[in-house]
């Protein structure tokens, strides 16, 4: 019976090629999409889950209580120690410290050969709770000792073209000699650990004291404490306990520290501390199912239009001892077929988009992750979830058809049912479509909103250079006046970082007016020299820049740090006390500078105040003109590299800085962008295939009408307005989905864009158009035929 | 083999109710060879319908073979007719993606017989009806005589009681039709029973009885010679 219900699919297959290709091609793009979603999704769901006793390690996270909560995905430098040392919680405890950009120099076959790499420094315990082995499996990474270190495989060999390096050394930003003790695995793709070279932690005082020591008095995000937990350990009573030690160590803090535990699993997904947003994987997974479900739902629609060709097979099988339920398998049968075509067709579309869609999301699928159970089971239940789903309403309504009027052929068009559920089915098409361009829409208007707004600073034709933490003031001045004396630089300016898009933030407590207690808030400590209002263009509302000063002397707010100090204009504040406990400093006010977007567009503005110091001086940044950009880049370049012989020079420029903070927009932008245009195409197919059903059957109609003096116009009428029609009703139900929703989105913005009511307007005509093209080709082609042929053709 | 009475079957549209058949009452017996007569719309489709089980009477008792096919489900209307019963159509009625061997399998498909027992069935039945060396081709391959060929060898293969033939020759010259008459005359001289609906005079000769139907009622039913010889 089944071979029976294959043959029969094959020769309808064949016999009806063009909705076969239809139906086929539809569903290949909706299984290729799901493939590569599939990948994405698996991806993101395995991330560390290869670690042995990964549902007891947890990554201890902080709390920030102030006028608003903030989430820190560090603790303390002390935390590690303390949790080590006074509780029973955990069997390891350990710390680790990121750092980018270190200068490695490296002997190689007698040739010197500088890198620069991030670096992490980190305790020996950390790779006793996680599984990173070294290459020969085991876990035992020496790095206890000051100056040695593990690197990765993959390190070891673009370092010095081999992974047989231990013994070897390498000298850590032009200071530290480090020997290699290990060579590790290259580390999974689905890991929280990127870093590739790992430095003994007894190093790290020498790079960064904070981090290295034991205070309680800072959170810096470079620092991570991760621990394994005892067995059968109570998270929420661990937690309990913990809200004793910052009563203890930091009990006349304004900024309530909260520790609490994450578990591993947590940490790739959690948005607060880092970590993906969730929302961006159901996002992907709802629109793969959109894909597939319209696909199906154009299999439906031609399947159900072209029931009553099928009729009389249909009749005639009845007649013959078939019970309505062979029918019903016959089609599901014939639809699993299809299905099984478009499968292979789908895998094929999925091998050839992989490498667009790793470059579009930065990451490396391979096609050999699907090679295992887990993926042919997806795809098989799939499959079989598509057929099924495709095929069972037309099933259904062809095993209903009355064999007596089947044979008798007095069977109409209508009678083989399904026309309200095609309508509702092509709205649903429509209505996805729409709400698809409008998403692409809003994405698009929020990003160039984000973008191109005035920032309170000027982000073009700003480079942006890094400079060695361990520059000597003299130098320093040395180097911004040969940088100045350049034709193409405007000006120059040392600072920590930029206004906005910064590389390095610091937020810090701060006392007001002479008050000995600390504020609420928390502020944001921007250092730069005199010349940064000027190079960043940042205008004063109230009083003066500060002066040159070997001290800190004097410092400028923001605007909205007077408001947050509850004083009424920007001139009341100026020559008061502004004392910082973090940054050490006691300074009169004397400038107000307007408010600047210090953060993203997801964020509002945070107080801020801006002072010079020349030992947190990170980056330089020149304005520059813009003629002749290549040849001023190299004289920078020309001019740093002479200065820093030691070391690598980087530039970036700070428009793409701030541009770089929008990239998850970027990519639901390309992600509704792509997935709009293969629901449209999609849906297209299916109208194809509807318009080339109803010409058909309506063939005699249009030779009749053209007789009797009918127009194109007219034909093409005939056809259009019911389509349109049900476009309409598709604009009606989508819009106010599509404004929930997108409204819903910009509400994760604090500056976001108006949603405007003629976007819906655009994305409806889009549509009417498109589907009126459509319609177009095979309408006229009929049309156009010559009204005795078309009248033959009945 | 077949016993109706007073059957009734309307037609309900919107605004009026077509009775197509009046009160009929009939009895076939096994082995007979019966017309069915009359003008276009007098009803006969619709009886050879209700005997075919593919409708149900409105009113009115239909035994077949002892059973009670009147309101039945369409389910067990289909079991009962499985095997039993055989059609003919004037349009033939073949699949257009089956071959001509695929085609008459179709109902041995549906009984569930095995696969050899199948062919050997098949081939029998396509050898008999001199129309085996067209087994691997299409309907429309053939000429209509060739097809009415295969559509009775679907009809026969399954050995069924009763071949219910609706217009068998109407859309077949002189010559295909004597011989598709003959090819019935010859079934039935073996034991089947045909109940045949035809416009055709000279076809209904090959019938033992005529039975003439006009407005849904039997009007006049009449013995052929030679049945009455046989009688």
């Amino acid at each position: 019976m089944i071979k029976n219900y294959i043959k029969i699919a094959w020769r309808n297959l064949l016999k009806r090629k063009v909705f076969a290709s239809i139906n086929i091609m539809g569903l290949a793009i909706g299984f290729g999409s799901s493939i590569l979603i599939y990948l994405f999704l698996s991806y993101h769901l395995s991330f560390d889950t290869f670690h042995p006793n990964a549902d007891r390690i947890y990554r201890a996270v902080t709390e920030e209580h102030r006028d608003e909560v903030e989430y820190d995905a560090s603790v303390p430098p002390a935390f590690s120690n303390t949790f080590k040392e006074e509780y029973d919680f955990a069997e390891k405890t350990a710390k680790i410290v990121y750092q980018s950009g270190f200068v490695i120099d490296v002997q190689n076959n007698g040739k010197q050969q500088k890198y620069k790499h991030d670096v992490a420094f980190a305790q020996e315990d950390f790779f006793q709770i996680f599984n990173f082995p070294l290459t020969n499996g085991s876990n035992a990474i020496e790095i206890e000792a000051p100056n040695t270190a593990v690197v990765t495989e993959s390190m070891a060999k673009t370092i010095y073209g081999t992974s047989d390096v231990v013994g070897k050394t390498f000298v850590l930003e032009n200071d530290k000699t480090i020997q290699i003790t290990g060579v590790l695995k290259d580390l999974p793709r689905a890991s929280f650990l990127e870093t590739e070279i790992f430095i003994s932690f007894e190093n790290l005082p020498d790079f960064f004291e904070f981090a290295s020591g034991d205070s309680w008095n800072g959170i810096t995000s470079n620092l991570e404490c991760y621990t394994l937990l005892r067995p059968n350990q109570d998270v929420a009573s661990i937690e309990a306990t913990l809200l004793e030690l910052p009563k203890k160590h930091r009990p006349t803090s304004k900024n309530k520290h909260v520790y609490k535990l994450q578990p591993l699993n947590d940490v790739h997904f959690n948005p607060n501390y880092g970590g993906l947003n969730p929302v961006f994987l159901w996002v992907f997974a709802i629109i793969g199912l959109f894909l597939i479900a319209i696909a199906s739902i154009n299999f439906i629609n031609i399947s159900t239009a072209q029931a009553f060709y099928r009729s009389k097979e249909i009749g005639i099988r009845k007649v013959l001892g078939s019970f309505k339920t062979h029918l019903f398998w016959q089609f599901l049968s014939e639809t699993f077929v299809i299905s099984l075509f478009a499968v292979m067709l789908g895998f094929v579309f999925a091998v050839v988009f992989l490498p667009a869609f790793n470059n579009l999301f930065e990451i490396e699928l391979a096609l050999t992750d699907l090679l295992n159970v887990k993926f042919f089971l997806f795809l098989f239940a799939t499959l079989l979830l598509v057929a099924f789903f495709s095929g069972s309403y037309p099933g259904i309504l062809m095993s209903r058809i009355v064999p007596v009027l089947a044979l008798k052929g007095k069977l109409g068009h209508n009678d083989t049912g399904g026309q309200t559920t095609r309508k509702v089915l092509v709205v649903v098409q429509f209505t996805i479509s729409i709400v698809l361009i409008v998403a692409s829409i809003i994405i698009s208007k929020q990003i160039s909103y984000a973008v191109n707004s005035d920032l309170g600073f000027d982000k073009e034709s700003i480079v942006m250079v890094e400079i060695p933490d361990d520059i000597e003031p003299f130098k320093l001045e040395g180097l911004q006046e040969r940088l100045t004396s350049i034709s193409g630089v405007q000006n120059v300016s040392a600072c920590l970082s930029s206004p906005g898009g910064a590389i390095n933030n610091w937020g810090t407590g701060l006392k007001f007016n002479n008050s000995p207690e600390n504020e609420e808030f928390n502020v944001q400590a921007k250092i730069g020299d005199i010349n940064y209002l000027e190079t960043f263009d940042i205008p004063l509302v109230a009083g003066r820049n500060f002066f040159k000063s070997d001290s800190i002397r004097e410092v400028l707010v923001n605007e909205k740090l007077v408001e947050k100090l509850g004083i009424n204009s920007p001139k009341a504040i100026l020559g008061k006390n502004l004392e910082s406990t973090g940054a050490g400093f006691k300074a009169r006010i004397v400038g107000v500078v307007k408010n600047f977007h210090d953060r993203n567009f997801t964020q509002g503005i945070n107080p801020a105040f801006i002072v010079a110091n020349t030992d947190w001086y990170g980056e330089i940044a020149l304005k520059i003109n813009g003629q002749n950009i290549k040849n001023t880049l190299d004289q920078i370049d020309a001019v740093w590299s002479g200065t820093f012989k030691n070391h690598i020079y980087e530039y970036q420029f700070l428009d793409e800085r701030v541009a770089e903070q929008y990239e998850t927009e970027q990519r639901y932008l390309s992600l509704s962008k792509i997935f709009a245009a293969l629901a449209i195409f999609i849906g297209c197919l299916g109208l194809y295939g509807l318009i080339l059903f109803f010409v058909g059957q309506r063939k005699k109609e249009i030779g009749i009408r053209k007789v009797l003096g009918s127009s194109i116009g007219d034909v093409l009428a005939l056809f259009s307005i019911d389509f349109l029609k049900l476009v309409v009703i598709a604009g009606f139900i989508a819009t106010p989905l599509a404004w929930y929703v997108m409204n819903e989105w910009l509400q994760g913005y604090a500056y976001k864009t108006q949603i405007h009511w003629w976007y819906f307007a655009i994305a409806v005509f889009a549509i009417m158009f498109i589907t009126l093209a459509t319609i177009s080709y095979q309408t006229i082609r009929v049309a156009t035929n010559s009204p005795v042929k078309s009248l033959r053709t009945e | 083999m077949i016993t109706i009475k007073n059957l009734k079957k309307s037609f309900r549209t919107e605004e009026v109710e077509t009775l197509a058949i009046n009160n009929v009452n009939l009895t076939v017996e096994e082995g007979e060879f019966v017309a069915i007569m009359g003008p276009s719309g007098c009803g006969k489709s619709t009886l050879l319908n209700i005997i075919g089980m593919l409708d149900n009477p409105t009113e009115g008792s239909y035994n077949f073979a002892s059973h009670e096919v009147a309101g039945l489900k369409e389910s067990q209307r289909t079991q009962l007719r499985k095997g039993n019963l055989g059609f003919v159509f004037q349009s033939f009625n073949l699949i257009d993606e089956l071959t001509v061997y695929e085609n008459v399998e179709l109902p041995l498909i549906y009984l569930k017989m095995g696969k050899a027992e199948r062919k050997q069935k098949v081939m029998a039945v396509l050898e008999r009806m001199k129309i085996a060396h067209r087994e691997k081709h299409f309907p429309q391959q053939l000429s209509g005589g060739q097809q009415q060929r295969v559509a009775i060898s679907r009809a026969v293969v399954t050995n069924p009681k009763l071949i219910l033939a609706d217009e068998p020759t109407g859309n077949l010259d002189s010559k295909n039709g004597i011989e598709v008459m003959n090819l019935l005359t010859e079934l039935n001289q073996e034991g089947t029973t045909i109940v045949m609906v035809t416009h055709s005079d000279r076809d209904s000769h090959y019938a033992h009885r005529v039975i003439n139907l006009f407005d849904g009622q039997i009007v006049t039913e009449s013995k052929n010679r030679e049945i009455g010889a046989m009688v």
